[in-house]
């Protein structure tokens, strides 16, 4: 069905393109490919038909999700594409009832992951902002090991260290409180923020903080002044990705917080259930409404987000 | 307002080392100009005097105040950067403002901030700019605005790093002009690096010639221009530069010593003192202008080096002509009005004594006459000799004129 579709659909656009070249050239040359002009090769159509192929392999999961959201309970595991789409999972979700089910309100659960995420960035770029200036300002002995140990919380196996931290965590009373949580969150937020913003603090010349000094101004403002400013869109988007990877954090809060203050990723998997009846459809429906935040954070912050994520990636 | 006095100035990037042990006393007001080629440096010293370079050993005193562990907004100092560093997210006023508004120049009331920021402004001829953001101004514009962000405060010191590199040719020349004649340049002491040697000359008090991390020479313009410590400073004055032939001691019949190019072709009297540093047989350079070097018509003077050769090469750049002249196998630049000059002519040319240079060889000047061939040397520096002006310490300088033109003659 692929290479019926797709080389039908580029179909009409090679003659257009080609009537453009004989008009500007003067002469007609309809049988001979014009040089640069595209042409199908078993080998071009054999890799577009490995990228439509792969396209599909990997939006499929979405679109299922999407589809399974919308399914009533009575056809959510004997339908696949053939059913009468409904919103009340929805509803079910973030109501009372969906509590009833899973012991878990959902709506709470979404407010203790925005309060967890928020506050989990927050403290990072705080601490992290002037950590990123100092790594990417001054090189002293030692100064790759740090960035390296940092650098490390982020790859290492969160399986590696939660059982030691669920015994300091209930020894030092954080377990199943937001304070903990945004804790234990700094070991995803924080490498990213410092090591995102070294480099966009490499990629400004420390002229312009020199030029700050000698202006009259102290190292701290010449910082405020000079440097903050011009990495607002690296902090847009580090502390975006950041936010994004607290909010899809699971390991960490399914051991680390009880029913008082479960966030949202360990919510909806409380839909499949614990021995009694799977809700598939309810944990789409979670699911799609847990992923709302993020992408409306990222919206939001797009204007910088564009441009954040290209400059600092690539030096000039 | 104040003096500047560098004492075994030494600074260091990593392994490498930037400067080793200056040591330079710039006078209340004066305008010193540091000349050097790229790296030899000349931005390491302004930084070090403004306190940005971390690794420094030895004394830097602005006003007679040791600076040693001073923080660079203490320091009173004021710095054009060759890169600009304007702040991008400030227009240019705001960006002549900053200064004035940190509360360590005096105390500014925004009245009187933008007046001075006028001034200022229109002394460089970018008051229409005000409003504009760095990143809409050209090169020049923005080099001219850094150079406001200095001359709009009061400093001990001004630090002005190639503040005229990014002009065009005549606006260059324009600001050159203007530079000196502002009233903050004449009463503040000035370091102002360049490897522009014309500026050098043109705007300096006195100059100082650094390569890689030492003061080679300090003296007036004139200084290094009629005496050069070296062929390295000779060579770094002058567009096109000096003609350096490696050449020989030799002790004349008639007593005396003398200066024999390698090929023959050029021979002076030395002075005396010239055997204390090097023997007979020893090797030194002699080195001469080529705007020095006159094509000479009619009788030859005896009172100067005269130097036969046919034309390789005429190229004419308006009212002067560079030749190429190849005299008995050394080929000679010389600059000259004479628009007659063709190239495969015969020409004489002829130069005061007093301003042929004798240095002493280095050690690659001895070798084989391929150094010779293109210019005379490496940047092998070899010492002035005599100390004093070669010419006048000439003893036989009719013999020797006659015994270069004979050599000339036989290898014809």
């Amino acid at each position: 069905m692929g290479d019926g579709s797709r080389p039908g659909g580029r179909q009409p656009a090679k003659p257009a393109g080609r009537e453009g070249h004989s008009r500007r050239g003067g002469k007609s040359s309809a049988g001979e490919p014009q040089p640069g002009q595209r042409r199908f090769s078993p080998a071009s159509v054999g890799g577009d038909l490995v990228l439509l192929a792969w396209f599909v392999f990997s939006l499929f999961p979405l679109v299922w999700l999407v589809l399974l959201s919308l399914k009533s309970e009575s056809e959510q595991i004997s339908t696949y594409f053939e059913f009468t789409p409904t919103l009340r999972n929805f509803g079910t979700v973030l109501s009372s009832e969906g509590a009833r089910l899973t012991s878990v309100n959902f709506s709470e659960a979404l407010l203790t992951s925005v309060l967890n995420c928020v506050g989990a960035v927050l403290v990072s770029l705080v601490i992290g902002v002037p950590a990123a200036y100092a790594a990417g300002r001054w090189q002293y002995r030692g100064s790759g090991d740090v960035m390296f140990t940092i650098l490390s919380f982020r790859f290492a196996p969160e399986l590696m260290v939660i059982v030691p931290l669920f015994v300091i965590y209930n020894q030092l009373g954080l377990f199943d409180t937001n304070v903990g949580m945004i804790w234990v969150l700094q070991l995803v937020t924080m490498p990213l923020i410092v090591w995102i913003l070294r480099s966009y603090f490499q990629d400004l010349p420390p002229e312009l903080e020199q030029a700050a000094l000698l202006d009259g101004y102290t190292r701290k403002r010449a910082f405020l002044m000079v440097a903050l400013p011009l990495v607002r869109p690296g902090i847009a988007a580090a502390a975006l990705l950041a936010f994004i990877f607290a909010w899809n954090n699971y390991v960490f809060p399914l051991i680390l917080t009880g029913s008082g203050h479960t966030p949202v990723t360990v919510a909806v998997t409380r839909f499949l259930g614990g021995g009694g009846q799977a809700f598939y459809s309810l944990t789409a429906a979670a699911a799609i409404i847990a992923a709302l935040p993020p992408l409306l954070v990222a919206l939001s912050i797009q204007r910088y987000l564009v441009r954040g994520l290209s400059f600092g990636a690539v030096k000039a | 307002m104040g003096s500047l006095s560098l004492r075994g100035l030494s600074a260091r990037y990593a392994k490498t080392v930037a400067l080793h042990g200056l040591d330079l006393d710039v006078a209340d007001g004066e305008f010193f100009v540091i000349l050097g080629p790229s790296g030899a440096g000349k931005t390491t010293t302004l930084k070090s005097v403004a306190g940005l370079v971390d690794a420094v050993e030895g004394e830097v005193r602005i006003a007679g105040a040791d600076m040693t562990g001073v923080e660079p907004y203490e320091r009173n100092v004021a710095m054009a950067f060759e890169s600009y560093a304007l702040y991008p997210q400030k227009t240019v006023e705001q960006n002549l403002a900053s200064p004035l508004r940190s509360g360590r120049t005096g105390s500014w009331s925004p009245a009187e901030q933008s007046e001075r920021i006028r001034e200022v402004t229109t002394t460089l001829g970018i008051e229409h700019l005000r409003g504009r953001f760095p990143r809409e101004l050209s090169n020049g514009q923005r080099q001219r605005t850094a150079l406001g962000r200095v001359l709009v405060r009061p400093a001990d010191v001004y630090l002005l790093d190639e503040p005229l590199s990014h002009l065009d040719a005549k606006l260059r020349a324009a600001m050159r002009a203007e530079l000196k004649q502002l009233g903050e340049m004449t009463h503040t002491t000035t370091l102002y690096v360049t490897h522009d040697y014309q500026e050098a000359l043109a705007l300096g008090d006195r100059v100082g010639v650094l390569r890689e991390g030492r003061l080679v020479q300090v003296g007036t313009p004139a200084e290094v221009w009629h005496e050069p410590a070296d062929t390295f400073v000779a060579r770094m004055f002058g567009q096109p530069e000096m003609n350096l032939f490696a050449a020989e001691l030799a002790a004349v019949p008639a007593g005396g010593t003398a200066a024999r190019s390698r090929r023959g072709g050029i021979a002076v009297g030395a002075p005396h003192s010239v055997r204390d540093s090097v023997d007979p047989g020893g090797s030194v350079l002699l080195g001469i202008r080529p705007r020095d070097l006159a094509v000479l018509t009619g009788e030859e003077p005896a009172d100067r080096l005269v130097l036969r050769g046919r034309v390789t090469l005429a190229e004419r750049l308006g009212r002067l002509v560079e030749l190429s002249v190849d005299v008995a196998g050394e080929a000679v630049i010389a600059v000259t009005e004479d628009q007659r000059v063709r190239e495969g002519d015969r020409v004489t040319l002829t130069v005061p004594w007093d301003r042929v240079h004798l240095f002493a060889g280095g050690p690659d000047s001895g070798g084989p006459d391929s150094g010779g061939q293109d210019g005379g040397g490496q940047d092998r520096g070899g010492r002035r000799l005599g100390g004093q002006r070669l010419g006048g310490g000439v003893p036989l300088p009719a013999t020797n004129a006659g015994a270069a033109a004979a050599s000339g003659g036989g290898a014809r």
